[in-house]
């Protein structure tokens, strides 16, 4: 009874252990004091059972009930008897959680906050496993069984993640697991009473058991596969091993191309990467009816920490339902316009994201897997990613005039967007530029523009790929200072004054318009990614502001509320975009673009550039993987293949000068043996060592203890039956190697292949058609070979490390102990 | 045994002529001992490896009759002793008597003084006489009064015993034994071959009508063209292996002898010989193991009261005992053979 109780703790705390994968899961620990309570209460009805040695299926409902009354306390529904009786209502509420949960986890990208229907869920599975931990382990004894449900709590994250997961959690678990399974064990031996141990009862004193050895051998063995596999197998190393560097701290390394969950990408290391390369590779294919739309785009930075900008974690409902109107937002000199597009991303663009233009009102082409975050504007999806996708949607276009934004009031300060999104830390020489910058301006606008127009040549500010990337405060005080910078650096330097200035701002992230445009159908590459500035007016919006100089950026497209701040002098219809909001944007001249490209293989250093990122290279590891299998299998095969032939390729042997039979009278006892009477003796062991390779390859037994004459005759008397043309070919054959082994003269002249291929076609022929495959494919005497090589290697090994060990031990210090008399 | 020389066995016979000399002395004894053809050649084979044999067998199997076929066919001098157990050892190698007339001692040779010496029921006699025999078996030569005496070649001790379970046998000393060359049994005939025995042996003994086919020059020089035939390094490997394993197996008290090696080399040239060959094959010494190797060991307690014979142990150490490998050719299937044990097949040392 003691024994089963303590199982049945452990059981519960294994319980708890194999639940740590789900902190991966959870932004905070509520989940786990609620499954702690869960469990607990289940272990406890466990043992109260067991202590009124209730029957199996007792305990069971017991820990069932159990559950029941620990969740009913834990997510009353307000109809509760007591606080934790349930009733009819409470169940209803159960199941009104569970549909809230299956709601949620569409709805939610890892890490998920504490919502009442997670909680449920996770406490309910919890609970469910410890009952059935403890039934497997104390009630059935079978603990080993109990893993399977552990690994069910660790199959969540799993599924959640959809390239990897962390390890650590998975290691808490395992070592309840093992805590479980070594309990268990150790409450078997002392059933059998105590251990005797020391001399002479081959239990050392130091050893748990004579067995131990062997399973410290094993466990060794199962480490090393366990931690050697992953990294041999390709595509599996980029999981684990990294993942556990950078699993769970909320940013990563994400590159665009390598997933990852929406959260954690770091889209501005993905776009210095992606600007950075040499090559040019397609990614996004887009169609549109509009004629000069502005920039797709496909993510958000607006946490600003002191480290820079950060994307959070995307929250919104699935792309198929209900998409906010932004027609309420319409108001004078905001003008919107419905278009529609098509975007087709390449296979090389790999992400949790795909890209939209702003303010889409309806999806055609994505599944109920993607999300739109309404606030943050873009489409993401915690499980799916945007390999190779293809889908259309409607979008509003809104274009503003300057005079309409002028009007803007500024936010209330407890405007949740004001006190989210306006948040920055303290860098004195920022606050004392935006000062400078906004001193007299009276409207929202008039401080960003002149935010903005502070980003122009007149102030030094040019463009350059080849400045070091980040966007935290003293990376901006240095752009401040430096005055170079590309997108990155505006995008982020420009938020953070508007952010300074006490309007909200983000950066935004997608690709400027592709440059070969083709109809209205464009295709935009690596060199098109980009990033801007968008502000917040009260009642339009995020309105887009974009500082990079327009030389640097390929299709870049200017607006009427923002026009390019460094617009050459000669060219007034620029300068006069304020006052000209008939003709939004569009400067992309020609002309500009060649100085765009000019400009950016100027200032982009090749040397610099990383590997471009192409199509996904699993398929070729796949390929490389099967050929290689199947190289490795062909391997024994075409070892056998070569054998014969290298067997067959001796000069046949030329007419014999030496007769044979001249010998045997010869009163001189020895004849002179010529080359010939070499070359037919290694002719002859040659088709011997054949003949016998091929009696293993179709499974006739080889006895090492039968002469060739022996082995002839058994073969002409059962292996090649009643043909007697392969009959006599094996009698030559035997005879042949007799000779040459043992005779003065070898046998010369007879025809030994045609006799080999005579009983090979006959063995063949009797062979099971499976015999036949294997002998083709698999030969068995290479393969006898080889293992018959690798037991002598490692028995030498064996022998040698054996003498190592005993030369060792005349220094080990447990001899001194065990010869001492107890 | 002390080496004849080449002028003393004569010339080397020709192929076609050993083998009608050979052929000729098997078909004359067969025509008194039907259907035995193997155990005739065998008989022949240790004549023509100078060595002697021993048959064993039951009482009326032909014992005698193969003997004396045998020194029937070959023109030579024959001598006939009937071991009694009151036979003398004098009787066996000879006397030396007081002749009146030259007033000395004069050596009268005894019964071992020929080619062929057939000795008939050899463990009637005590082991006193037996023990006679052992100088003249493996040295061919009779010390009688500090005088030694050599034999002819060829000499041949043929020897015919009932198995040692019969009444009135003395066992023969393991020295004795050792100094045979093969132990034969006859066996039963065949229901043919006994058909064939009722019909010619009926009315008169085809001994008496046999005819001599052979000399004894004939026969020296059988024995040379036995001589050199041809043996490779990896049967004389495989002899060596095989007594090598008679001295190791766990069954055995006492193995064979270096002795038994040579004898068994010889008498497998006499069969390759027989057989046409001038070379010797492992497949003459497994033949032959049997009966070279069965009489001279002795098993141990266990084995004797698990009733196996030594012909069973020695049957099966052949079966079991891997081929040598070729030395100058390794291949996948030979067995390895252990550094260590200087060629040893890996059987356990015998316990004392």
């Amino acid at each position: 009874m003691i024994a089963s109780r303590n199982i049945g703790f452990v059981a519960a705390a294994a319980t708890l252990l194999a639940a740590a994968p789900l902190s991966s899961i959870f932004q905070q620990w509520t989940w786990l004091i609620q499954s702690a309570i869960a469990v607990a209460v289940v272990a406890g009805a466990a043992a109260l059972t067991r202590l009124v040695r209730a029957p199996l299926w007792g305990q069971v409902l017991g820990m069932l009930a159990g559950l029941l009354l620990a969740l009913t306390w834990l997510f009353p529904g307000g109809g509760e008897l007591v606080a934790f009786l349930p009733t009819p209502a409470t169940l209803a509420h159960f199941g009104e959680l569970a549909q809230g949960s299956l709601q949620d986890m569409r709805s939610y990208g890892v890490k998920v906050p504490d919502t009442t229907p997670l909680l449920f869920i996770s406490v309910l599975g919890v609970g469910s496993v410890a009952i059935v931990v403890d039934v497997l382990a104390v009630g059935l004894r079978r603990p080993a069984l109990a893993g399977l449900p552990m690994l069910a709590i660790y199959s969540v994250p799993v599924a959640v993640y959809v390239d990897s997961v962390p390890a650590l959690p998975f290691v808490v678990g395992a070592a309840g697991y093992l805590w479980l399974l070594v309990t268990d064990n150790v409450d078997r031996v002392r059933r059998f009473g105590r251990r005797f141990t020391g001399e002479g009862r081959d239990v050392d004193v130091w050893e748990s058991s004579p067995l131990a050895a062997a399973g410290r051998r094993l466990a060794v063995v199962g480490v090393v596969l366990a931690v050697v596999l992953p990294l041999a197998v390709p595509g599996m190393s980029g999981g684990l091993l990294d993942q556990f560097n950078t699993a769970g701290n909320g940013t990563g390394n994400g590159r665009l191309g390598q997933g990852g969950g929406p959260g954690r990408i770091d889209l501005f290391a993905a776009l210095s990467g992606q600007l950075n390369q040499s090559e040019v590779a397609d990614m996004v294919t887009v169609t549109t009816t509009e004629q000069n739309p502005f920039y797709l785009r496909f993510g958000v930075a607006d946490e600003l920490r002191p480290d820079g900008f950060r994307v959070r974690p995307p929250n919104g409902r699935p792309v198929n339902r209900d998409l906010p109107d932004p027609a309420d937002r319409a108001q004078a000199g905001v003008e919107q316009q419905t278009y529609r597009a098509t975007v087709e991303v390449n296979r090389s663009l790999n992400m949790p994201f795909v890209p939209v233009y702003t303010d889409p009102v309806s999806f055609d082409g994505l599944n109920g897997n993607w999300s739109y975050d309404q606030n943050l504007g873009v489409v993401f999806s915690n499980r799916d990613n945007s390999r190779g996708k293809r889908y259309s949607f409607e979008y509003v276009r809104s274009t503003y005039s300057p005079a309409a934004l002028r009007r803007a009031r500024p936010l209330p300060a407890e405007h949740p967007i004001r006190l989210q999104q306006t948040r920055t830390p303290e860098v004195r020489e920022v606050s004392l530029l935006v000062n400078r910058l906004v001193e007299g301006k009276s409207t929202d606008y008039d401080r960003v523009r002149a935010l903005y127009d502070y980003f122009s040549r007149e102030n030094g500010f040019s463009y350059s790929l080849s400045t070091k990337g980040g966007t935290s405060g003293q990376e901006i005080v240095d752009f401040l200072t430096n005055k170079v910078g590309y997108c990155q650096q505006y995008a982020a330097a420009l938020a953070w004054l508007v952010r300074e200035a006490g309007i909200p701002a983000r950066v935004a992230f997608g690709f400027t318009n592709g440059s070969s445009v083709d109809g209205d159908t464009a295709v935009l590459t690596n060199r098109n990614l980009h990033a801007w500035t968008e502000v917040y007016f009260d009642r339009f919006g995020w309105v887009p502001f974009d500082a990079t100089p327009a030389y640097g950026v390929q299709g870049s497209t200017r607006s009427a509320w923002a026009p390019d701040s460094d617009a050459p002098d000669p060219e007034p219809s620029d300068t006069a975009a304020p006052t000209a909001p008939e003709d939004p944007g569009a400067t992309a001249g020609p002309q500009r673009d060649e100085a765009a490209d000019k400009d950016t293989d100027a200032g982009f250093d090749p040397t610099t550039g990383a590997p471009v990122e192409r199509a996904p290279t699993w398929p070729w590891w796949t390929v490389g993987a099967v050929l290689a299998l199947a190289a490795l299998l062909a391997l024994p095969a075409l070892r056998r293949r070569a054998l014969r032939r290298q067997r067959h390729r001796r000069p046949a042997p030329v007419a014999a000068d030496v007769a044979p039979d001249d010998a045997a009278g010869a009163s001189i006892p020895m004849t002179v043996l010529g080359a010939d009477a070499e070359r037919a003796r290694a002719d002859a062991h040659a088709a011997w060592d054949e003949l016998l390779d091929t009696l293993v390859d179709y499974r006739v037994r080889v006895d090492p203890t039968e002469t060739p004459r022996a082995t002839a005759e058994r073969l002409a008397r059962e292996a090649v039956g009643e043909d007697a043309g392969s009959a006599t070919a094996v009698r030559l054959l035997g005879r042949a190697e007799e000779r040459a082994r043992y005779a003065r003269d070898p046998l010369t002249g007879e025809p030994l292949h045609p006799a080999l291929r005579t009983v090979r076609g006959t063995l063949a022929a009797r062979a099971d058609r499976r015999t036949r495959l294997l002998a083709a494919v698999l030969p068995p005497s290479v393969l006898l070979r080889w293992r018959t090589s690798l037991g002598d290697s490692s028995a030498r090994l064996v022998t040698a490390s054996g003498r190592l060990r005993r030369l060792l031990l005349r220094w080990n210090p447990r001899r001194l102990l065990a010869t001492r008399r107890a | 045994m002390t080496q004849q020389t080449w002028d003393e066995v004569g010339g080397v016979l020709p192929h076609d002529e050993f083998r009608a000399a050979s052929e000729a002395i098997v078909a004359n004894i067969e025509q008194v001992i039907e259907g035995k053809t193997a155990t005739v050649r065998l008989a022949l084979a240790v004549l023509l490896a100078e060595g002697h044999l021993l048959i064993e067998d039951v009482p009326g199997v032909g014992k005698t009759k193969l003997a004396k076929a045998l020194a029937r066919s070959i023109d030579c001098s024959v001598r006939r002793i009937q071991f009694t157990p009151d036979l003398l050892p004098s009787d066996v190698t000879g006397v030396s008597v007081y002749n009146q007339e030259t007033h000395d001692f004069e050596f009268r040779p005894g019964a071992v003084f020929a080619n062929l010496v057939v000795g008939d029921e050899i463990n009637r006699a005590s082991p006193k006489t037996q023990s006679a025999l052992l100088e003249c078996m493996e040295e061919r030569q009779v010390t009688v009064d500090g005088v030694t005496y050599q034999l002819q070649t060829p000499f041949m001790v043929i020897a015919t015993q009932n198995p040692i379970e019969m009444e009135g046998t003395y066992p023969l000393p393991e020295a004795q034994r050792d100094r045979f060359t093969a132990r034969i049994a006859m066996g039963y005939p065949g229901p043919d071959a006994e058909l064939a025995m009722l019909d010619g042996h009926g009315a008169a003994d085809p001994l008496q009508e046999l005819r001599p086919v052979s000399d004894a020059d004939t026969v020296r020089r059988l024995i040379a063209t036995v001589r050199n035939v041809h043996v490779a390094d990896a049967v004389k490997q495989y002899a060596v292996d095989l007594v090598t394993a008679t001295r190791e197996a766990p069954d055995l008290r006492l193995g064979a002898s270096p002795r038994a090696t040579l004898q068994l080399l010889r008498t497998a040239r006499a069969v390759a010989a027989l057989e046409g060959r001038d070379y010797v094959l492992p497949d003459d010494l497994q033949a032959l193991a049997v009966p070279v190797l069965a009489h001279r060991i002795i098993p141990t307690a266990d084995a004797q009261l698990a009733r196996r014979t030594t012909d069973a142990i020695v049957a099966e150490l052949v079966h079991r005992l891997a081929l040598p490998p070729d030395r100058k050719r390794p291949t996948g299937y030979d067995t390895p053979r252990p550094a260590a044990g200087n060629g040893r097949p890996p059987f356990e040392p015998r316990r004392p």
